[in-house]
């Protein structure tokens, strides 16, 4: 009987149990360990932050699912990992109790997401500094009563200056600012308190709609359109001010403190802002089986774990070279273990960074969003069925051979509401296999806007909710 | 930055008209699954 443990049940995790429950849970033991004891639907937080969603709708119970599914379920955290060959386990950290917890496996799957970093920006997020984050369920609510405050203002008569974006100059995860802002805007139109607020969005990306992944391009009618005109006609619809290639790096109450592609360094003032902070892995210890922190060659400097891509290469090549993206996620060292979601680290960024005469790096990290982790779980748990069945894996899928689908919502009313669909295919450009100057399928890769996309917004909600309880067909329901 | 892109009226109406957006949400659902099943899914 092999032990698999899988650390962290967020999209990558909780998928990745679900599948390996179905096909091993009878024959093997299947060990989740989270540090939360529920799922939590987490692109549905961008309605909560405008109260227009109930937090107990956004998340479900784990246990009673993997009671179905035969996957033990460890409330814990972990926190240390031996991953050397005959003594093999995770330690962590029981919820409620301290005590704690070992757990040997054979094959492990590291998907605990992000760390958020605030930190890294001074004066950043809800806890020790000024702005608000919509990107854990206590951050939402509290942005949520934030926001609502605000609108109290609003209806006294008070004008107020919002600011939404991006935390910092290596921020990622654009695509959930976005989506916040135009709900934003929507809620405030619905209120009739839009002409009480500036709204500005603030961001590090190259240009608008890049959206980490060097923007989305399609063809239509016969000439190539970019995200970036689309969403500047959104913004211009809106009345949203935007300023772009802006990385924060500090924030004090009420004013924003940033630099720009020229270097130039400026403020903005805000009376409510929510900025993405930086992400960086989760801080795990890595210890070999003398006892040695082997942590740095486990995970990039970031924390984030280092797969079965090309690490290193210098932006303009890393641009032309598909292949150095990983497609096992696979750790080089320790071919039984693996790491799946934003845990996995990428070989550099999708979007082109660039330094500033100050040497300040504004360059988007790669999103990997939840599609593209409920991808790489599905994966890394059939590899490990293949490796617990058969000896060897017959699984394999890099980032720049995903196609990836987003429903940004602009408001959740199935009547007025808005929402703008994307398909990118692929998620990373290939140059190689599509030779135009995007490196992707402008025929496949679409980008709309319409009452539709907030009906498909509703339903991805519902069927996504279906698919992680492991309801039936759940496996029809394609990340 | 800021620019006077925008949506034409013509854009605008389509948007909203629901007709058009039952058929476009059909369009959207099948484009996407067609998308995701070609993809490799290995
Ligand atoms: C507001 C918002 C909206 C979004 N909207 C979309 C969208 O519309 N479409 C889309 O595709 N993506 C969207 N995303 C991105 C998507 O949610 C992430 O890409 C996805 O959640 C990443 O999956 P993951 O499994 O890597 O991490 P997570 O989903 O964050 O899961 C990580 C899990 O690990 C657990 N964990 C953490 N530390 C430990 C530890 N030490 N021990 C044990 N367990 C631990 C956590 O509790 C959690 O359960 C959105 C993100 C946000 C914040």
């Amino acid at each position: 009987m092999a032990k698999v443990v899988v650390i962290g049940a967020g999209f990558a995790g909780h998928t990745a149990a679900l599948y390996l429950g179905s096909k091993l849970g009878k024959k093997h033991e299947i060990t989740v360990i989270s540090n939360r004891d529920v799922f939590s639907y987490l692109p549905s937080w961008v309605w909560l932050g405008v109260g227009h969603m109930k937090p107990e709708q956004t998340i479900f119970k784990l246990k009673p699912v993997y009671d179905r599914k035969n996957v033990r379920f460890v409330h814990a955290a972990a926190k240390e990992i031996h991953p050397d060959a005959g003594d093999q386990y995770v330690l962590g950290e029981e919820v409620g109790t301290g005590n704690e917890i070992r757990l040997d496996y054979d094959y492990l799957v590291i998907a605990p997401g992000p760390l958020l970093n605030f930190a890294g920006t001074p004066g950043l997020g809800p806890e020790n500094g000024f702005t608000h984050s919509i990107c854990s369920l206590p951050h939402a609510v509290k942005t949520r009563d934030s926001y609502l405050a605000m609108c109290e203002r609003m209806k006294k008569g008070e004008t107020v200056k919002m600011v939404i974006g991006t935390g910092h100059p290596g921020a990622t995860c654009q695509g959930a600012a976005f989506e916040y802002i135009v709900n934003v805007h929507k809620d405030l139109v619905k209120k009739g308190l839009r002409d009480k607020a500036d709204i500005l969005w603030l961001s590090n990306e190259p240009l608008l709609g890049d959206f980490g992944v060097n923007g989305v391009q399609i063809k239509r009618n016969g000439h190539v359109m970019r995200s970036e005109e689309f969403i500047q006609s959104v913004f211009n619809d809106h009345g949203i001010r935007y300023q772009v290639q802006t990385g924060v790096t500090k924030v004090e109450e009420g004013k924003i403190h940033w630099q720009n592609y020229e270097g130039d360094e400026g403020t903005t003032d805000f009376d409510f802002a929510m900025l993405i902070p930086a992400f960086k892995g989760q801080p795990f210890k890595y210890v070999n089986k003398n006892g040695e922190d082997i942590t740095s060659k486990m995970t990039n400097p970031a924390g984030f774990v280092l797969v079965d891509g090309k690490y290193g290469l210098p932006y303009p090549e890393l641009a032309q070279t598909p292949e150095a993206w990983p497609s096992t996620y696979q750790t080089p060292a320790y071919p039984n273990v693996f790491a799946a979601g934003i845990a996995f680290a990428p070989p550099g960024p999708i979007s082109k960074p660039f330094t500033n005469k100050n040497n300040l790096l504004i360059a988007p990290a790669p999103p990997r969003t939840g599609m593209v982790s409920g991808v790489i779980g599905r994966l890394v748990a059939l590899n490990i069925a293949d490796l617990i069945e058969t000896g060897k894996t017959t699984h394999s899928e890099p980032m720049t051979e995903m196609v990836a689908a987003c429903i940004a919502s602009m408001g959740d009313s199935l009547w007025d509401g808005n929402a703008v669909t994307i398909v990118m295919r692929p998620v990373v450009p290939d140059r190689k296999k599509y030779q135009n100057e995007f490196g992707r399928d402008l025929f496949t890769s679409h980008l709309e806007m319409g009452v539709s996309g907030a009906w498909m917004k509703f339903m991805l909600h519902h069927t996504f909710m279906w698919k992680f309880k492991a309801r039936p067909g759940w496996t029809l329901i394609p990340e | 930055m800021n620019t006077q892109q925008e949506f034409s009226r013509a854009e605008k109406f389509w948007m909203n008209f629901k007709l058009y957006q039952a058929w476009r949400f059909i369009v959207l659902n099948i484009k996407i699954l067609m998308a995701v099943y070609q993809s490799k899914r290995s």
